[in-house]
């Protein structure tokens, strides 16, 4: 009986830690984006996965432009277009303050630059997280479909031991790897795709080719907050979430960022995968409040033990 | 005791009694309780970001996650009030020595990251202790009531005492913060700041230093949180552990002024009242008031001025005097000089190699310099030259042979310890703290090699003294030339007292006259006894000083020998003019 | 084509140029040689807008290049390839050529421009899709100069393409070069450490030396000139 409980306790751990690892995946690519092909260290990134939940909300409930969708499309729907609006955001963030601390003018200066991005980030980050406050309201929010109440059962695998994928994140998962699989298309076979990596790789030598850095970064950030507010979207199906919600994330994002490698798109989503995987895994022994405390544990070890990750290019450390 | 602290000491000090009394009479003035709280406030904020100050402001390591000590201050005491009836005066330093343990344990695996990988690690401690807390069940404590004994416990009746107490806690962080910034800790900093690897080279042990600036950071502000517990009277993860707490000693301090005394203080004089009056005025409709003024804020100061406001304020208003010339006295008494046997072999480098990934950079490369002499290492580019003194230097492992000074293994050690044995080295690219005297930014040398405090004045007057910049010595680098600078490099490392100098390229970019007044300043170094080796571009400068070439190419040693027999050399016309050329004077 | 007139740059705090001037006409092959430290790549960098001018002036085709940002020199038809390849090492051989017709004028020419960049640099074929971070020094030079060529350029800047490369490979480099020059038309101005072999290839010469233009002449007139040599080895 008790080996029945467990197997199926471990058999849902895993499901959940996959699917919504995939979601977190998507999360990181947004941040990975920024972060590798900027070496920005944006600490405002989980509020833009903040905006990308309460966009869809704004969206999908009450007066919004998509209630007609109904509660089972609807939500989804609403988390693929709070990217475009995060996107917007982020490409009037970018050009009015970050450009003004990172890139070319930088390059040279004594730390690259960083000092000022962080800073500015951070300030970003409490004028999001606050003024979210502000305009949201303290009381958490869900977007809500009742697809997150039902479950596909699988099995009964071993005894009575039964699988339950919950409907609603394995739409959100299925979305999240449609979403990646478009990114990594754009990335590897388009024009801009192409200049965005090479303007990554060497700025100087995509200058010399024609290639308008400024125009290419802020492009990439806007891309970055855009793909992250996706994720977030998808993630206000299942969670409930105020406006504080960035704080719990961004350790979360940039530890799978780093784990899948600084500089690695493709990594950055396996990063999240497994960042995901681990959260949902140790919840089988580890307290709700504990686990993202294990995270923390986990961004510390990566970043002292392996700081280029799985797949990444330069070590960054001391 | 740096050089010229006496008085600027003064002048703070005396600066810091006419503020603080002001404060304090204001203070009697307000009755409102809720101001007087704020009041109260500001010097714990303030505090809260001189403690940062030290380490992010003159040390430049970011840290985003300052509140571990102040929570950790914060809650040593509420735990020792409520479960050992412990009085404040016992359990604020009890919260100052766990401050110290949890730096000493935060730090040694933290240090070994740098940049943006230290912030955001330093931000995940008070999370993850506030996640523990939390899941602990330590929603909110309150501090239990002891009105009966109110200095024993920290619980005054009238509002007052606690913002005079407040005060008194913020001078004692700014008397440490002082005496950091007036003594070779601050100039370690600051040195460590502006260019990590060249204080290295002056022989800083950084990661000591920076351990050193987070133990005290931490202790200072484990005594602000301490305070502020017994201030509130209530205390929950967030508000001691939050995010915002955390923001709160960056914002303040940026804001007002990193890496000067004044900085935190007249930030957290301008954003606190600010951001609580704010807050209590509007904070029933805009709940978030006060993130979003610290955030402004910050965004502000990093668009308009990012070094603070006090620096903008100083930079535009107070045109420094003209310096005092350094007294000649000074010099004389500078630690003997050790000139080593003329003639011997100073520097043996054996079949120094070192390879980056299939690129061999520097390959089984063998020379001797002798004391007394100047050595040009020439060749073309990417030749691997300053690879090579990177290798000397201990910036850089080689991957086989080995460098010996007077016999004694120079490779393998670590870059500060190489400087102990006597080896001074410049870089290609100077960097200097622009704001402070020559003098100042020539000491660094000094400390790097041990000396006492008036030892290492000493010993960076004579410095200046054999560069001929002596005259100069008060005068802010930022206003020196190109030249002065150059020579300031050299100080630098002639400060330290070495037997050798290593010189990386250090008349780049000199025009003619300035070329040949560096020139004379080696050559009189060479008379009293200095071994000098030096990168060049420049060959006729190189032709007219150097009593020896060793030529590199591609990583090897292609040639060496006297320098007018080396630039006839076949294979070294080959190397820098090209196989047809060699070929065409032959004909 | 390019003139450039009485050019004074300051860089990193240095003055790197004092009062340069230099022509390069249509068709023409001009070298600037000068020791380490001369200020050639520095040169470049200015005429590609990544280093601000101090003074003087730079006109390509008659149009002043003041004031233009760096990513538009390159649709104007300048290609740069510059010091140390800097290729795109994360991007495959076939990206990296890309790349470098990025300009419409490049992706226009695409197809026509890729035939040749591949009889030039066959190995530039047959390494296409590996990523351009692996290959030898003296392939990625060729990776460069196919990047250089991609975007159909009416002046091809090299910036000491023999840098860092063995003897042989580097005279394979120089070949191509004057191949590219002889066979296409393309303008050239190439700056160099390795003096014979750059000068004999080109039609006009400079040499500069501590910021400053100190020679200029016909390849025959130079090659006679001790003055080179001299300056070269510090006997001047």
């Amino acid at each position: 009986m008790d080996l029945e409980v467990l197997i199926e306790n471990v058999l849902n751990a895993l499901a959940a830690g996959i699917t919504i690892g995939c979601i977190y995946g998507l999360m990181c690519i947004g941040l990975g984006l920024i972060f590798g092909i900027m070496r920005i260290v944006n600490f405002a990134q989980g509020e833009f996965l903040m905006l990308g939940m309460f966009s869809s909300l704004y969206l999908v409930t009450g007066g919004g432009i998509l209630a007609f969708l109904g509660p089972y499309i609807g939500p989804f729907v609403g988390a693929l277009l709070a990217g475009p609006i995060v996107f917007a955001g982020g490409a009037l963030v970018h050009k009015l303050l970050i450009a003004r601390v990172s890139g070319l003018r930088t390059t040279g200066s004594l730390d690259e630059g960083h000092f000022g991005q962080l800073v500015v980030t951070l300030g970003i980050s409490l004028i999001l997280q606050n003024g979210g406050l502000i305009l949201f309201g303290s009381t958490p929010q869900t977007v809500r479909t009742p697809l997150a109440s039902s479950a596909i059962e699988v099995g009964p695998i071993y005894g009575d031991a039964t699988v339950f994928l919950n409907k609603a994140r394995l739409i959100a998962c299925a979305i999240a790897i449609i979403v990646a699989v478009a990114l990594y298309l754009l990335l590897e076979y388009t024009r801009m795709g192409k200049a965005l990596r090479a303007a990554a790789d060497n700025p100087t030598a995509a200058t010399y080719m024609g290639i308008d850095t400024d125009k290419t970064y802020r492009f990439a950030f806007a891309l970055g907050s855009g793909i992250t507010a996706v994720a977030g979207g998808l993630m206000a199906v299942y969670l409930s979430f105020g406006p504080f919600v960035g704080l719990d994330y961004v350790i979360i994002m940039y530890s799978g960022v780093v784990l899948g490698g600084m500089g690695s798109i493709l990594g950055a989503f396996w990063g999240g995968l497994t960042v995901g995987f681990v959260q949902q895994c140790s919840a089988l022994v580890l307290p709700p409040q504990l686990q993202n405390a294990a995270i923390f544990v986990v961004f510390l070890m990566i970043v002292l033990l392996r700081p280029q990750g799985l797949f990444g290019r330069s070590a960054e450390r001391a | 005791m740096r050089y010229g602290s006496a008085p600027r000491l003064k002048r703070d000090l005396t600066a810091l009694a006419i503020v603080s009394a002001a404060y304090l009479g204001l203070s009697t003035l307000v009755s409102n309780s809720y101001y007087q709280l704020i009041m109260t406030l500001v010097p714990i904020w303030a505090m809260f970001g001189v403690s940062w100050n030290i380490l992010s402001g003159y040390g430049g390591q970011l840290s985003f996650g300052h509140a571990s000590f102040f929570g950790i201050g914060a809650y040593v005491v509420t735990l020792s009030l409520v479960y050992w009836h412990l009085s404040p005066w016992l359990g604020i330093p009890l919260g100052m020595v766990a401050a110290a343990a949890a730096a000493i344990l935060i730090g040694l695996p933290t240090f070994r990251l740098k940049g943006h990988y230290f912030a955001l690690s330093m931000l995940a401690y008070p999370l993850a202790i506030l996640y523990f807390l939390q899941y602990l069940g330590f929603q909110e404590m309150s501090l239990p009531m002891h009105r009966d004994n109110p200095i024993e416990f920290f619980q005054f009746t009238n509002p007052h005492t606690y913002t005079f107490v407040a005060v008194a806690f913020l001078i004692a962080g700014i008397f440490v913060c002082m005496l950091v910034e007036n003594s070779r800790f601050g100039l370690a900093l600051l040195a460590i700041r502006q260019n990590e690897l060249a204080a290295e080279a002056a022989g800083i042990n950084a990661r000591l230093w920076k351990m050193r600036a987070l133990v005290v950071s931490g202790m200072i502000a484990a005594a602000a949180g301490g305070f502020y517990a017994c201030v509130l009277l209530v205390v929950t993860p967030d508000s001691v552990f939050g995010m915002l707490v955390s923001a709160q000693a960056v914002v303040v301090t940026l804001f007002g002024g990193v890496a000067s005394i004044w900085g935190p203080v007249i930030g957290a004089a301008i954003l606190v009242p600010l951001a609580e009056s704010l807050n209590a005025e509007l904070g029933n409709i805009l709940p978030g008031i006060q993130g979003v003024v610290y955030g402004v804020a910050i965004i502000g100061i990093m668009l308009a001025s990012p070094d603070g406001l006090f620096w903008t304020i100083r930079d535009r208003f107070f045109t420094p005097k003209a310096p005092a010339p350094l007294p000649a006295s000074l010099a004389a008494n500078a630690p003997a000089m050790r000139p080593s046997a003329a003639g011997t072999p100073l520097l043996k480098v054996e079949g120094i190699s070192r390879s980056f990934g299939g690129l061999r950079a520097v390959s089984g490369v063998s020379f001797e310099v002798n004391a007394g002499e100047i050595l040009g290492i020439i060749g073309p580019n990417g030749a691997g030259k300053t690879t090579l003194f990177n290798l000397l230097n201990g910036v850089l492992a080689s991957d086989a042979g080995k460098a010996t000074l007077a016999d004694e293994t120079m490779t393998g050690k670590k870059v500060h310890n190489v400087c102990r044995m006597g080896v001074g080295r410049t870089f290609q690219v100077v960097r200097s703290f622009p704001r402070l005297p020559l003098l100042d930014n020539v000491i660094v040398g000094a400390y790097g090699a041990g000396f006492a405090d008036a030892e290492a004045i000493a010993s960076a007057a004579r410095a200046l003294e054999r560069v001929g910049l002596a005259d100069k010595a008060g005068v802010a680098a930022g206003q020196l030339t190109n030249k002065q600078l150059r020579l300031m490099e050299l100080a630098r490392a002639l400060a330290g007292s070495p037997r050798l100098l290593l010189l990386d390229e250090t008349l780049a970019g000199l025009g003619r006259d300035e070329c040949d007044d560096v020139l004379d300043v080696l050559v009189r170094l060479r008379s009293e006894g200095m071994t000098v080796v030096i990168i060049e571009h420049t060959m006729h400068a190189m032709m007219r000083i150097a009593d020896r070439f060793v030529v590199l190419d591609h990583g090897r040693v292609l040639a060496s020998g006297l320098p007018r027999q080396v630039v006839e050399d076949r294979a070294v016309i080959e190397a820098y003019l090209g196989k047809k050329w060699a070929a065409k004077q032959d004909a | 084509m390019l003139e450039v007139t009485n050019l004074s740059v300051s860089y990193g705090g240095l003055r790197a140029l004092t009062d340069v001037t230099l022509s390069v006409k249509e068709g023409q092959f001009v070298t600037v040689v000068g020791p380490n430290g001369a200020g050639k790549s520095t040169l470049f960098k200015t005429i590609s807008g990544i280093v601000p001018a101090a003074s003087g002036e730079i006109t390509f085709m008659g149009q002043n290049l003041f004031g233009l940002p760096p990513a538009r020199r390159a649709h104007l038809g300048i290609a740069h390839v510059p010091e140390g390849r800097q290729v795109f090492k994360t991007l495959t051989v076939r990206e990296n050529l890309e790349m470098g017709a990025y300009p419409k004028a490049g992706q226009d020419a695409w197809h026509h421009t890729l035939d040749r960049i591949h009889t030039l640099f066959p190995i530039l074929a047959e390494r296409a899709l590996q990523l351009a971070g692996t290959l030898s020094g003296g392939e990625q030079q060729m990776v460069a100069i196919g990047r250089g060529l991609a975007c159909a350029p009416r002046l091809l800047m090299l910036d000491e393409p023999s840098m860092g490369l063995a003897p042989a490979v580097a005279d394979t480099i120089f070949e191509r070069v004057s191949q590219i020059h002889k066979e296409d038309g393309v303008t050239i101005l190439l700056v160099e450490q390795r003096v014979a072999e750059a000068l004999e290839l080109s039609d006009h010469g400079y040499v500069l030396e501590t910021g400053r233009m100190v020679l200029d002449g016909p390849y025959e007139t130079l090659l006679r000139d001790d003055r080179v040599r001299k300056s070269y080895l510090g006997l001047s």
